[in-house]
C-alpha cells in the first residue's frame, strides 16, 4: 500500500505544482512529492512505533492526560485563531492548522486518536464497574468530553468531516460497549436530529447539501456542484483500465484538492475501475481483519480500542469516497493513508499500528501461555501475514 | 462474559454487514460511473479540456524598390498587450506598474476593473513595446500576463498611404495594397487542438491532438520606386499647396511593361495611425478606384483609331468652323482663336485640343465625312471598350472600379455621346485605365496589364513573381504609335522652345479639361473643372521610358489643364534628374 501511494505522489503533486506556480505561488516540481514523502516516513515511524515500541498497556494508562491534551490544544487553536494569531493556519475562513513555520498540524486529528483511547479505557471501565448506561457515571462525563471534541472540531474548526468521523467512532465504540441496544438507539435517533437540525439552520452546509442534491438530480451545474462534477468526471474518464499514470488531466487543475480530499478521483482517472476495486478491496481487507481481530480479543479494552479505529477508518474511506461519488454531500475529509496531509496520515497510521500490536496479543491467546518475549518470532509471522492482507 | 458473547457476535455482524452494504453500494455505483457512463463523461471531458487555437500567421512584410534594391516600407512589430486577473493581481501593485511604465498604453480604468465581480482577464494596456514588456515581467506581480500582438508599422510615414492601405484592429487590410493583396498577406491561420490544463495552457497529454502549422504571408516587393515615389508625393503637395486644388493623383509607369513606379494620392494619411482620420475619401486610391472623365487626353484614341485604321495621317485635314452640331447639341472647341477656323491639319487640331478634330476622326471611323454613323461608333466602342480596355478592370493587384463606355447602338443621342467620347466626355474611365491605353499608344501598339508587384522576398533573397497575368495584346500599329508620338512630342512644342523640355529628350504629352456634371448636365459655367495631363519621357529616338499621369482636382474649383500640366512639367524633369535617364543622340 505504501508503495502505491509513492507512485502516485510521484505524478499528482507535479500537476498541482503546475497549477499552483500559475497562481503566484512558488513550489519546487517535487514539493509536494518531498512532502508526501516526508509524511509517509512520519506515518512508518508513528506505524512501528505503535506497532512494536510503544506498549498499549503504557498508553492506556495515559489515556485521560492524553485526552485533555487534544481538547487544550484544539481549545488553544480556537483561541490562537480568535486572537488573530499567526500561529493558527486558516484556509478559507477555517482554521484548523497550527503553523509552526515548515510544519504545521491538525490538532483533530490527534484528537480523533486521543478520542479512541480514552473512550477505550473509559467504557471497559464503565463496563467493570457496572455503570454502563448510568446517567451520572456513565453519559454524565461520555456527554461532556465527546460534546466537547464535537464542539471544538465542528464549531471552532468548521470541519464537519473530522466530526462525522468522531460521531462513527463514538458509536462505533459504543456499539461494543455492552449499551444495551435501547439506550443506544436513542441516542442515535438524537444525534440525528441534532445533525439535521445542524445542517437547516447552516447557509454554508444547506449549500452544500444543494449542490449534492443538484448532482444526483443532474441538473445546471454551478460553482457549488464543480468540484463534485469534476470528481465524478475524473472517476468516470478513467472507465475500466484508466488513464494510466501521469496521464490525469483533471489533476492539472480542473479537480478542487486534487492531491487531498480527491485524491480518490485522480487515482479513478489514472487507474480506472480495476484500479479503484483493487484499493477497496485492500481497505476492504483492512476493516474485514480488523473486525476479526476484535472478534477474537478477550480483552474487552483492547477490543474497544480496535473497534474506535475500525470506525475511524471505515468513516474516513466511505465518506470519502461516497462525497466523491456524489453519494453523499462533500465534506473535507481525507482517504485514510492515501491523501497528502501529514498529521491526518501519521495519526491513521499510529492508529493501525495500535490495532497491530494488539493483535498480537490475540494470536498469543490462541497459543496459550506463552509470555510475550519468548512469542517474537510468532508475532513476526504474524505480522508479515497481517500486513500482506492489508 | 459468556453472557454477553451471543450480544457482542451480534453486534460484530451487524458491524460486518454494514461494510458490507457500504463498499456494495460504493462499487455498483463506480461500476455505473465508470462503466456505463464512461463515454458520457469522456464525451464531458473533452469539452472541458480540449483548446482549439488557431496559430496566426506572420503578416508580409512590403518592400518597395530603391536603387534596383528592395527596401521595406510596411512591417511588423511585436507589441505587447498587460493582462490581469484581478482577483489575484493587487491593484496597488497594478496600480504601480501602470503608473511607473504603461500609462501612455493604458486602454483600462483599473476602478472599473476592480468593481467588476467576478472577472479573471482583464486587458489593462495595449501595444506596449517590448522593452516596456519585460521591465513589467521582471517585477514579480503575481497573475499578470503579457499577450503578444501583431502591430503593423510603416516606417515611412504617410508615403504611399493611397497605394499601401492599412491594416484594421481586427489584422484584415483595408484599402491599397493591405486591402487588395489582404489574402496573401495574411498568410494561411494554423490549427492547435490540444488537451490543456485549467489555465488552458496546452498539455503533452491525450492521441488526438493537432497541429497544423501557420503559413506565413508573402512579403511583396512592389516596382514602385520609394525615392520616386517620395519625391512625387513632395512636388504634388507642393504644387497643390500653391494652386487652389485640393487633391492631385500621379501614376507613373513603364508602358513597356505596364510597371507602376509611383502611385501617389495627395493628401496622404498615416496608415499607422488611420483612425485618426476624419475624412475617410483619403483612404480610397483616386488612380484605380474613382473613374471620371479624363477629357481631352482620350483624344489620342480616337486618333490612334482612325489612323490604325489606316483613315487618317497626322497630316490629313479637315474644315474647323469651331463648333459641331450632333443630335441637335452644339459641340463647341474650347479654343476658338480665328487663325484656327479653315482647313487644318489633325496634328494641329490635337495640338490646339479641337473637338471638331477628334469628331472628324470618328466620322473618318465611319467612313463619311459629313456625320456621325453606326460604323463609327461601333469601331470607335471597339477600339476604346474592346482594345484599350477602357471602362473594364485592368487586373492590376489593387482594387478597381470599372468605370462605363456606353452601348454604340443603344439609348437616345448615340452620335452626340459617341462625339463627346472622343474627347473624353460621357465616360467614366479610372486614371490607370487612361495610363495602360495611353502606354499602348506611345509603346510600339503593345496593351501591357498594368501591375505594382515585382516579386517576393523569400528569406531574404528578391524572387520574381507576378500576380497578373498580362495581356500582353498588340493592339495598334508600330507607324501609328510612332505617329501617335510625333505628335505628341509635337504638343509640347512651345515647352521645348521656352526650355522646359530639355534637349536630347522626347516628351509628348496631352491635357485634359473636364467639365462636370451638376444636375445631370455638364456644368456649362465652368465652376468647377477636373484637370489632367498624360505624357511620356524619354531619351530622343528612343521608345518613351515612362508614362507619367497627373490630375487635379478641389471641391467646387475650377482646375484647368494648365495646372496638371506644370504637374507634369515639374515631375518629368525630376524623373529624368532622379532616375538618371540619359539624354538620345
Amino acid at each position: 500500500m505504501a508503495i502505491g501511494l509513492i507512485v502516485i505522489y510521484a505524478i499528482g503533486p507535479m500537476r498541482a505544482n503546475v497549477l499552483n506556480s500559475t497562481y503566484g505561488t512558488d513550489y519546487d516540481a517535487n514539493y509536494f512529492f518531498i512532502g508526501q514523502l516526508r509524511s509517509v516516513g512520519l506515518s512508518l515511524i508513528a506505524f512501528f512505533a505503535a506497532f512494536k515500541w510503544i506498549p498499549y498497556k503504557y498508553i492506556k494508562k495515559w489515556a485521560k492526560p492524553i485526552m485533555i491534551a487534544a481538547l487544550a490544544l484544539s481549545g488553544l487553536l480556537w483561541i490562537l485563531a480568535l486572537a488573530g494569531s499567526s500561529l493558527a493556519r486558516c484556509e478559507l475562513g477555517e482554521c484548523r492548522w497550527f503553523n509552526f513555520g515548515i510544519v504545521s498540524f491538525q490538532p483533530a486529528e490527534f484528537l480523533k486518536l486521543a478520542l479512541v483511547i480514552y473512550l477505550a479505557d473509559f467504557l471497559a471501565r464503565k463496563k467493570e464497574e457496572g455503570s454502563i448506561g448510568k446517567m451520572k457515571e456513565f453519559w454524565l462525563p461520555l456527554l461532556v468530553v465527546c460534546g466537547l471534541s464535537l464542539f471544538l472540531v465542528v464549531i471552532a474548526q468548521g470541519d464537519l468531516g473530522t466530526g462525522v468521523a468522531l460521531i462513527a467512532i463514538i458509536f462505533g465504540m459504543l456499539l461494543m460497549s455492552g449499551l444495551p441496544m435501547r439506550q443506544y438507539l436513542i441516542m442515535v435517533a438524537l444525534v440525528l436530529v441534532v445533525a439535521v437540525g445542524a445542517v437547516a439552520t447552516s447557509s454554508h452546509r444547506m449549500e452544500r447539501v444543494n449542490a449534492w442534491l443538484a448532482t444526483l438530480s443532474g441538473s445546471e451545474s454551478s460553482d457549488s456542484t464543480y468540484h463534485v462534477e469534476n470528481a465524478m468526471l475524473a472517476i468516470g474518464v478513467g472507465g475500466f483500465f484508466g488513464v494510466g499514470i501521469g496521464n490525469s488531466v483533471q489533476a492539472t487543475g480542473y479537480l478542487p484538492e486534487s492531491i487531498n480530499d480527491s485524491v480518490f478521483a485522480i487515482m479513478g482517472e489514472t487507474f480506472g475501475f480495476v484500479g479503484l476495486f483493487l484499493i477497496i478491496a485492500v481497505f476492504a481487507a483492512l476493516l474485514f481483519r480488523m473486525l476479526k481481530v476484535a472478534e477474537h480479543t478477550e480483552e474487552n479494552e483492547d477490543r474497544l480500542l480496535i473497534i474506535g479505529v475500525f470506525s475511524w477508518t471505515l468513516a474516513q474511506v466511505v465518506v470519502n469516497i461516497m462525497a466523491m461519488t456524489s453519494l453523499v454531500p462533500v465534506t473535507g475529509i481525507t482517504l485514510p493513508l492515501l491523501s497528502y496531509g501529514g498529521t491526518s496520515m501519521v495519526f491513521i497510521a499510529f492508529a493501525i499500528g495500535l490495532v497491530l500490536q494488539l493483535s498480537c496479543y490475540t494470536s498469543r491467546e490462541v497459543i496459550t501461555n506463552e509470555d510475550t518475549s519468548s512469542g517474537r518470532g510468532l508475532r513476526r509471522s504474524r505480522y508479515s501475514s497481517s500486513r500482506s492482507r492489508s | 462474559m459468556p453472557r454477553n458473547n451471543s450480544s457482542i457476535r451480534q453486534r460484530f455482524k451487524i458491524l460486518r454487514n454494514i461494510v458490507f452494504v457500504l463498499i456494495g453500494v460504493i462499487l455498483v455505483r463506480l461500476f455505473f460511473i465508470q462503466i456505463i457512463e464512461h463515454n458520457a463523461w469522456v464525451a464531458k471531458a473533452d469539452e472541458q479540456h480540449t483548446l482549439l487555437e488557431t496559430i496566426t500567421p506572420k503578416r508580409g512584410e512590403i518592400y518597395m524598390m530603391d536603387d534596383g534594391e528592395p527596401v521595406v516600407v510596411v512591417l511588423n512589430q511585436t507589441m505587447y498587450q498587460v493582462v490581469i486577473d484581478p482577483t489575484v493581481t493587487k491593484k496597488e501593485d497594478i496600480e504601480k506598474v501602470v503608473n511607473e511604465y504603461v500609462k501612455e498604453y493604458t486602454v483600462a480604468d483599473l476602478n472599473e476593473v476592480y468593481n467588476t465581480e467576478g472577472l479573471r482577464y482583464a486587458i489593462i494596456a495595449k501595444n506596449v513595446p517590448r522593452e516596456t514588456a519585460e521591465k513589467i515581467a521582471e517585477s514579480g506581480i503575481p497573475a499578470i500576463w503579457l499577450k503578444k500582438t501583431n502591430q503593423r508599422v510603416y516606417p515611412e510615414g504617410e508615403l504611399a498611404s493611397g497605394l499601401l492601405g492599412f491594416v484594421n484592429n481586427e489584422g484584415v487590410g483595408q484599402y491599397g495594397v493591405e486591402g487588395s493583396l489582404n489574402k496573401v498577406l495574411a498568410g494561411k491561420e494554423g490549427l492547435i487542438k490540444t488537451t490543456a490544463d485549467i489555465n488552458k495552457v496546452a498539455l503533452s497529454i491525450g492521441n488526438d491532438n493537432i497541429k497544423i502549422p501557420a503559413e506565413d504571408g508573402e512579403n511583396l516587393v512592389l516596382s514602385v520606386d520609394r525615392g520616386l515615389e517620395k519625391g512625387v508625393e513632395e512636388i504634388a503637395a507642393e504644387t497643390v499647396a500653391s494652386s487652389t486644388a485640393t487633391n492631385a493623383a500621379v501614376l507613373i509607369m513603364d508602358p513597356s511593361t505596364g510597371e507602376v513606379i509611383t502611385m501617389a494620392n495627395v493628401p496622404t494619411y498615416s496608415p499607422g495611425n488611420y483612425t485618426e482620420v476624419t475624412d475617410a475619401s483619403v483612404f480610397v486610391n483616386q488612380v484605380t478606384d474613382v473613374p471620371y472623365e479624363p477629357a481631352s487626353i482620350c483624344k489620342n484614341f480616337a486618333f490612334s483609331a482612325a489612323i490604325n485604321e489606316g483613315l487618317m495621317t497626322s497630316e490629313t485635314t479637315y474644315f474647323n468652323q469651331g463648333y459641331e452640331i450632333v443630335d441637335d447639341w452644339k459641340i463647341q472647341n474650347a479654343e476658338q482663336r480665328a487663325s484656327l477656323y479653315g482647313t487644318i491639319t489633325m496634328k494641329d487640331a490635337l495640338y490646339w485640343s479641337l473637338n471638331t478634330g477628334s469628331i472628324y476622326a470618328l466620322k473618318l471611323l465611319g467612313g463619311d465625312t459629313t456625320t456621325i454613323n453606326q460604323t463609327g461608333r461601333e469601331k470607335l466602342y471597339d477600339y476604346y471598350h474592346n482594345k484599350f480596355r477602357l471602362g473594364q478592370i485592368t487586373g492590376i493587384e489593387l482594387v478597381e472600379a470599372e468605370g462605363y463606355i456606353e452601348d454604340p447602338n443603344e439609348g437616345w443621342g448615340r452620335n452626340s455621346t459617341y462625339a463627346n467620347m472622343t474627347f473624353g466626355q460621357n465616360l467614366g474611365i479610372t486614371m490607370i485605365q487612361t495610363a495602360t491605353a495611353f502606354s499602348a499608344v506611345v509603346n510600339g501598339g503593345t496593351y501591357h496589364t498594368p501591375s505594382v508587384v515585382r516579386g517576393v522576398m523569400e528569406n531574404g533573397e528578391f524572387k520574381a513573381k507576378s500576380f497578373v497575368e498580362d495581356v500582353n495584346d498588340k493592339i495598334l500599329s508600330d507607324e501609328t504609335s510612332a505617329m501617335m508620338r510625333d505628335m505628341l512630342v509635337n504638343n509640347r512644342g512651345y515647352k521645348v522652345r521656352g526650355g522646359i523640355d530639355r534637349p536630347g529628350y522626347a516628351i509628348g504629352g496631352k491635357s485634359g479639361t473636364a467639365q462636370v456634371v451638376v444636375n445631370g448636365a455638364y456644368d456649362d459655367t465652368f465652376a468647377q473643372l477636373v484637370g489632367s495631363y498624360i505624357g511620356f519621357v524619354g531619351p530622343t529616338n528612343e521608345l518613351p521610358k515612362y508614362v507619367i499621369m497627373v490630375k487635379m482636382w478641389g471641391e467646387g474649383q475650377s482646375i484647368d489643364s494648365g495646372q496638371a500640366m506644370t504637374l507634369f512639367d515639374s515631375l518629368s524633369n525630376y524623373l529624368i534628374d532622379y532616375l538618371k535617364i540619359k539624354p538620345g543622340a
